[in-house]
């Protein structure tokens, strides 16, 4: 059993710590230490190599300017699927009708994964950001949708009709009842749009791209810039786990009275 | 009700491959570079099952997924066993696998191909990757909600460590290693997906962008189709299992 307060929390963070820079410190000392083969070497680049390159980057502007890119391919993606899944999973939601018609294809689009469509939208979108952002919205619209579709399904019943019984209108039942009911649901769906979405920006500029943080990684492996192609790597990882943790803040603090199971998702 | 969305949906699929034909038959002057007839789509599905590389495609994805799916299998379910059973091991593994599971590993991709070249192993590498941490964490939390009552009447009653594995934990870490497949899926078929359209020579990927490289749309769109019946199959084969193994999930939709 764990002892309540003070060592418990701290031998967690002690060995949380601990093992997430230990893999940082063999990797810095490891190839300093023991001749690996040429090969080997030739894609690795040590902690601190990864970290004067991203250094380099920021200095010759070089990485501002791939930044600025796939933030706003991120941010319009995500912006339009915001636009177009909320209401749409609301309507969803409300109407039997539409969902059974509708039921096909958004199950379908859901269950295959969305990056199979990147040829047809760089045949459509060519290769400047609008592929980019189509595929970014196409990633992040179904977890909004789906999320606020099932927000909207799982609205109390009894509650609704009460404030019907007591002379509310369908506006007042949504503002009292359903909103909040639904929010939860659709910051998680957020958080995995987040996701996503980042997926969608890295991919999408890996190929037929000029510009971006994905492409910056995708032309540094090809031409063999081992430190460059990690510090990209790295820096969409911190920006995907602070952007990721960020909305999970926001979620605990919405669902405190939400029952444990419908947590996880 | 069931039969009632059944027939709803059909129809309205019907109605959309109809109504996408007789537009771009009757009304509207198409560009085939630009987009396709469903009645051409339907014509490439046939000529590419009945000769075509399709299979050979298939066989060549399906071969990396399924190697690097069964490594994600045998890595990730004793990792988040011991972060589950050991405290130790969760609170030194834990922030690190959170971590990863968090990031965007795809950025990976180029490495992985450009290291270990374009054949099987780094499309493999690339879906154990991606599909081993929902297995790690759905066992941790599976081995987490184990009861300890339960625990406590095997040892009681004089059960071995061995006992407890098999007739206490096991059972109850199953349902969640149907859910963590279906995660593992689509991740997993990303993985494949992306390994293909980087660099490869063979496969469903490299097949649909080739197709879509050199503009014949109605053979992209029949690589689109295709992977789209594996990726619902393989879900609903998981969610019926989830049905069940876990029947108090049924119901839920895919997140």
């Amino acid at each position: 059993m764990p002892t309540p307060g003070g060592a418990s929390e701290r031998e967690r963070y002690t060995w949380g710590i601990g093992f997430l820079l230990l893999p940082v410190v063999l990797w810095e000392v490891i190839p300093r230490a023991v001749p690996l083969p040429r090969g080997v070497r030739l894609f690795l680049a040590t902690p601190s190599e990864i970290a004067l390159a991203f250094v380099r980057l920021v200095e010759q502007g070089e990485f501002q300017q791939h930044f600025a890119v796939s933030a706003v391919e991120f941010l319009a993606g995500l912006g339009l699927s915001v636009a177009v899944g909320l209401p749409l999973g609301i309507v969803l939601g409300r109407s039997r009708l539409l969902d059974d018609v509708l039921d096909p294809f958004v199950t379908t689009l859901n269950a295959t994964p969305r990056i199979v469509w990147l040829p047809l939208l760089m045949l459509w979108f060519g290769i400047g950001i609008w592929s980019k952002v189509m595929i970014v919205f196409l990633g992040a619209v179904f977890p909004l949708l789906i999320n606020t579709y099932e927000g909207v399904r799982n609205t109390d019943r009894l509650l609704a009709n009460m404030v019907r019984s007591f002379g509310g209108s369908e506006w007042q039942v949504a503002r009292v009842v359903a909103l909040p009911c639904a929010l939860p649901y659709v910051v998680a769906g957020l958080r995995l749009a987040i996701g996503r979405a980042i997926l969608g920006v890295v991919v999408g500029e890996f190929f037929g791209a000029s510009r971006g943080l994905g492409y910056l990684i995708a032309s540094a492996a090809s031409s063999y810039r081992a430190d460059v192609m990690f510090a990209g790597v790295l820096v969409f990882m911190a920006l995907s786990l602070a952007l990721t943790l960020s909305v999970k803040v926001l979620e605990e603090r919405l669902t405190r009275w939400r029952p444990e199971a419908t947590k996880t998702f | 009700m069931g039969s009632r969305r059944l027939v709803l949906g059909g129809l309205s699929v019907i109605a959309f491959a109809l109504s996408w034909e007789l537009l771009l038959s009757t009304v509207v002057r198409w560009d085939p570079f630009f987009i396709t007839k469903p009645s051409l789509i339907a014509q490439a599905v046939r000529e590419q099952i009945l000769g075509g590389h399709l299979w050979r495609d298939m066989a060549v994805s399906a071969q990396a997924f399924v190697v690097g799916f069964v490594m994600a299998i045998l890595v990730g379910i004793p990792v988040g066993a011991v972060m589950g059973w050991r405290r130790r091991a969760e609170y030194a593994l834990d922030p690190l696998m959170t971590a990863l599971y968090a990031s965007p590993l795809i950025a990976l991709a180029p490495l992985l191909i450009i290291t270990a070249g374009v054949g099987i192993a780094a499309k493999a590498l690339l879906v154990f990757l991606l599909a081993v941490f929902p297995f790690i964490f759905n066992t941790f939390a599976g081995v987490r909600c184990t009861d300890p009552l339960l625990v406590s009447v095997v040892r009681s009653f004089g059960g071995t460590e061995r006992d407890l594995y098999t007739k206490v934990i096991l059972p109850g870490v199953v349902p969640y290693l149907v859910a963590a497949s279906r995660l593992a899926i689509g991740r997993g078929l990303v993985g494949i997906l992306v390994g293909e359209f980087y660099a490869a020579s063979e496969g469903i990927g490299f097949a649909i962008s080739r197709f879509g490289d050199t503009y014949r749309l109605p053979e992209m769109f029949t690589g689109i189709l295709v992977l789209a019946v594996v990726a619902v199959a393989l879900t609903s084969v998981v969610r019926r299992l989830e049905a069940v193994v876990a029947p108090w999930r049924a119901g839920q939709r895919d997140r």
